[in-house]
């Protein structure tokens, strides 16, 4: 497969004219075991890029900015605090990022949140109890995971009692990076969970797909 | 953010009704201070020493495309350090050793967060697998 996909690419590469060689920044290569990336194909708008073309696609969009404004607002997430990146996720509650002038809070319990905040190390021995409380959420429900030990395993990838990353067990929305990131940085990943909320197309899923 | 409304009508007198409609949209308060430097994208950044500021809101940042792209990773890393505090000396200003020197080539215009449109990053493996899936190649018979 990985003489073959080479193989393949090689060719790719020979077809491709010069011109057509897009901007490095503008590239998106797919996520494989090959020594050369492969770009993506990206001549299909995604569906956030689409756009309202009749009276009821404006009449939709407003309806789903309405619930999606009403839920990026009132952002309580669950602390899964595990580890040291627990402390950065605290400091972003105290005075100085003060999360509650953006409508976070922290709520003891999933049944009551709707995002979850992975904060630190996720061991063999949690991972049953973090899917739980994953599962105990509520729809519609977001998970940020947060630091290098939750994204992929971080210092302790090799290690044999710690999952290699919190999305072998659920879903991820953002991933914030650092070890661990700052309180700014987690900050930055709710502003960003925001916006991929306000993207979300509710009422127009089955409207038109 | 003094809870003052003498500040705000102040303030919006100052800014004018636009601009600090703008202002109450995106920072969730009135500013006035002076402009202390552009940057490539045409952000302008402010600074203002009125006492009536609460500590460390005395710095902000007025992004170009005012209305619509809120995002703090526009703003280059330079520019950054100073809204943080970490510097009185803007980027423009800065001489000789004081300027940051990194390991590593930086774009020659700085690139802001990508995520969520079709320019983002995504990772890929540079390293050569262990083990390659087994391609037969049958001999003609002789």
């Amino acid at each position: 497969m990985y003489a073959l996909s080479r193989k393949s690419a090689l060719a790719s590469l020979a077809r491709a004219q010069p011109l057509s060689i897009v901007k490095y920044a503008s590239v998106r290569h797919i996520s494989s075991k090959d020594l050369t990336p492969k770009t993506l194909q990206e001549d299909f708008p995604l569906i956030s890029q689409k756009t309202a073309s009749s009276p009821i696609d404006y009449a939709l969009t407003s309806l789903d900015a309405i619930a999606n404004w009403a839920r990026k607002s009132s952002f309580w997430p669950v602390t899964f605090g595990l580890a040291c990146c627990a402390v950065e996720m605290m400091h972003v509650s105290t005075p100085r990022y003060d999360q509650d002038r953006l409508g976070i809070i922290f709520r003891a319990s999933p049944r009551q949140s709707d995002i979850m905040i992975v904060a630190g190390t996720v061991t063999n021995k949690m991972a049953p109890a973090l899917r739980q409380v994953y599962d105990q959420m509520p729809d519609p429900r977001w998970v940020i995971s947060m630091g290098s030990c939750a994204n992929g395993g971080g210092y302790y990838h090799y290690s044999y009692s710690v999952v290699r990353g919190c999305d072998r067990i659920v879903p991820v929305d953002v991933y914030v990076p650092g070890c661990p990131p700052t309180a700014e940085a987690l900050m930055y990943g709710v502003f960003q969970l925001q916006k991929k909320m306000m993207k979300t197309r509710i009422t127009r899923l089955w409207y038109r797909n | 953010m003094s809870t003052s409304i003498v500040r705000t009508l102040k303030n919006i007198y100052k800014s004018g009704i636009k601009r600090a409609a703008w202002q109450i949209q995106t920072h969730n308060d009135t500013k006035s201070g002076w402009l202390v430097g552009e940057d490539d994208y045409g952000n302008k950044y402010y600074e203002t020493d009125n006492i009536e500021e609460i500590h460390l809101r005395t710095r902000w940042v007025e992004y170009n495309d005012r209305w619509t792209q809120i995002d703090i990773s526009k703003v280059e890393p330079g520019w950054h350090y100073w809204l943080g505090y970490g510097t009185n000396t803007i980027p423009p200003n800065l001489k000789g050793d004081e300027k940051t020197v990194r390991a590593y080539p930086l774009p020659e215009k700085h690139k802001p967060n990508l995520t969520n449109t079709t320019g983002a990053y995504v990772t890929y493996n540079t390293a050569k697998p262990k083990f390659v899936p087994w391609v037969p190649e049958v001999k003609e018979r002789v």
